[in-house]
């Protein structure tokens, strides 16, 4: 196990000084930093550093392996496993494969989009420590949250760093049972 | 530029339209106020539910006796093959096509008026493709047995679906859309899930929520794949849009029979899919606004867009009977006359002068400002916009089959009180799912208001600019 880890939750009024503070926070070394908010905030992937998303890559093999899926599977049934002869007609390669190709690879890319962004997010997560402090609720209502995950022993220093760069309230999450 | 002079400046206020939320209203507002009605059930919304319980036992039973007796006790017989279960089936899934084209072609298009009344749409896709679904199912009769006729079951008889017909692509196409709807719907409502695991004041209810909201902590790394999963789910949707009805209407397009062997089938479908499906939308937001006190999200202005939409859409339907006539003169073939003939003349008339009626000439009304604003005519418009698709679907399928190319086939279809009671059910049964959703789940998408709520902020702090 690593070190005892404790979150440090900070609530901000603006989304300037928020940005702000989890930049200096990254350069101060603390990389497990996060902001809450109840719609998306601009700026917040420039300011943790967050690299480019995976999910349009996922759509894009989920799209692929839909189509794939669709050929091979009217190919081998109708041509390969029960040839099915209408009017002796071509048995596979028929524009009429398009629409189960196109449904199916709509179908799997929506899923690897949908499920590809459960996993990358580790959902469903019902609890989570950040929840421990009741005053967190409004990051879904009206708040702007910055929260970092920190060395049980830097939990104070953090603190008092954040109160000093504006930040409204900070708390420092209770320990859960891990 | 030069700055606008005074008048000018005072004419262009004239010509702003008013503005898509109240001035001044904050995301704490906006939040107790959209989702109180999940806390605060309204007066009456028992009284509701119980009357749409009522209606949806008319469906169980008209199914039951259907899977009793045998789809016998339907009215459909030789020449009218096919009549009230692909009717509804029709008329439901064009219905159920308004949520996702508002939701996915408006976000790509950046209609900044939709976040008023998408996932009241997206909900209303969801339960009017589960009416639809039901019609294709319990016309096999046996629905047990539908799992290896429609999808590619290895079962022991060694034989498989045969991929040449529309009627499997309809299956692929109606549940892929039905899922990706369903994806769609709900990846859109975690955040406002969340919002209400977050506000409510009960521990089961917090639980509750909770668990639906899967833990959503609002993070900017959440938001990071959201944004753009989001948006690609839409990318997705609008051509799946386009494709499900045009592939309902190969079912009829890819056959022989005059009346239904035409192109212009796909497109024609697919407007009178959005006209009717904004027509339900309509239907049900205008009591709906009133009923939860939505009318600072949904202002007038959302109606009157609305309206320009059903202009706009009923025109595209326009011009589909309009070339489907002309091109009935133009072929130069008898049959495809004499459909055309028949249908004006013959003894569906009533139904063919009561669909001109509908959709042809009450869109018209929305030229004019006052129609488009009057809240009583827009309702009573929508209704009948929906009567009126509905009676296109009876022409283009009863009135196609009973007069075909043999006057010794012909025949007539009158629908019997099973069909009656199962077409009046899936009505019951789409009020009593959307009366469980406007109950349990905010009706309006809480968060994209809040950011649209910042972005117009942001624009007013930049300049004023247009909205």
């Amino acid at each position: 196990m690593s070190a005892r880890t404790r979150w440090v939750l900070a609530r901000f009024g603006e989304a300037e000084p928020l940005l702000a503070a989890a930049r200096t926070l990254r350069q101060a070394g603390h990389p497990s930093l996060d902001i809450h908010s109840p719609f998306p905030l601009p700026g917040t992937d420039e300011a943790l550093g967050l690299s480019r998303s995976r999910v349009p890559l996922m759509a894009l093999c989920g799209g692929l392996a839909g189509v794939g899926t669709a050929i091979a599977m009217q190919i081998w049934m109708n041509a390969v496993d029960y040839p099915l002869n209408v009017g002796t007609r071509f048995l596979s390669g028929k524009p009429n494969m398009v629409p189960v190709m196109f449904e199916l690879g709509v179908l799997l890319s929506s899923f690897a989009i949908f499920f590809g962004m459960m996993g990358l997010w580790g959902f469903p997560r019902p609890h989570h420590p950040v929840f421990e402090v009741e005053a967190f609720r409004s990051a879904s209502v009206d708040a702007l949250w910055l929260s970092a995950e920190v060395k049980a022993e830097d939990a104070e220093r953090v603190a008092q760093a954040l109160r000093g760069s504006g930040a409204l309230e900070v708390e420092i999450a209770p320990e859960v049972e891990a | 530029m030069s700055p606008p002079a005074a008048p000018a400046a005072a004419a262009r206020q004239a010509l702003e339209p008013p503005p898509l939320l109240p001035a001044g209203i904050t995301d704490r507002q906006i939040n107790d106020s959209l989702l109180d009605h999940v806390w605060n059930p309204k007066r009456g919304w028992l009284t509701l539910f119980a009357i749409a319980l009522g209606g949806t036992g008319l469906l169980v039973m008209g199914l039951g006796v259907t899977l009793a007796r045998g789809i016998g006790m339907w009215g459909n017989n030789v020449p009218v093959g096919w009549a009230y279960d692909i009717i509804n089936f029709v008329w439901w899934i064009g219905i159920g096509h308004a949520g996702t084209l508002i939701s996915a072609i408006l976000l790509l298009f950046q209609q900044k008026w939709r976040t008023s009344i998408n996932r009241f749409a997206e909900a209303m896709t969801i339960f009017a493709v589960i009416q639809a679904a039901l019609f294709p199912l319990f016309h096999t009769g046996r629905p047990w047995f539908a799992v290896y006729w429609l999808f590619p079951y290895p079962s022991n008889l060694g034989i498989w679906p045969n991929f040449t017909s529309p009627l499997i692509w309809d299956v692929f196409a109606v549940s892929t859309y039905f899922t990706v709807s369903l994806l769609f719907w709900y990846l859109g409502l975690i955040p406002d899930l969340a919002a209400l695991r977050d506000a409510s004041t009960s521990r089961v209810q917090r639980i509750a929520y909770g668990i639906f909201a899967l833990g959503w902590r609002g993070s900017a790394r959440h938001w990071h794949h959201y944004r753009i999963g989001y948006l690609l789910l839409a990318g997705l949707s609008t051509p799946l849009v386009l494709s499900v009805h045009s592939i309902v209407s190969f079912d009829f397009a890819v056959s022989q029979l005059p009346g239904w062997h035409t192109t212009i089938f796909p497109p024609y479908f697919v407007a009178g899919a959005v006209f009717s499906g904004f027509a339900m939308v309509m239907t049900l937001m205008v009591p709906a606004r009133k009923y939860l006190g939505f009318e600072h999200v949904v202002t007038e202005r959302h109606l009157e867009t609305m309206n320009k939409v059903m202009l706009v859409t009923g025109m595209m339907v326009s011009y589909g009977y309009l070339m489907e006539h002309f091109i009935a003169w133009y072929s130069g073939n008898p049959y495809e006359k004499f459909v055309i003939l028949n249908r004006a003349t013959g003894p569906y008339r009533w139904v063919y002068y009561a669909m001109i009626f509908c959709n042809v000439l009450v869109p018209q009304t929305f030229w004019w400002k006052r129609a488009r604003t009057s809240i009583p005519w827009m309702f009573a418009a929508a209704l009948l916009v929906n009567v009126g698709m509905w009676t296109e679907r009876f022409i283009i399928i009863v009135t196609s089959l009973h007069r075909d190319f043999l006057p010794s086939s012909w025949g007539m279809y009158f629908p019997t009180w099973v069909d009656w009671s199962i077409f009046l059910g899936t009505l019951s049964f789409f009020s009593l799912l959307f009366l469980l959703f406007l109950r349990f789940v905010p009706a309006v998408a809480v968060t994209e208001v809040k950011e649209l709520r910042h972005e117009l902020a942001h624009e007013a702090h930049a300049g004023g600019g247009h909205r």
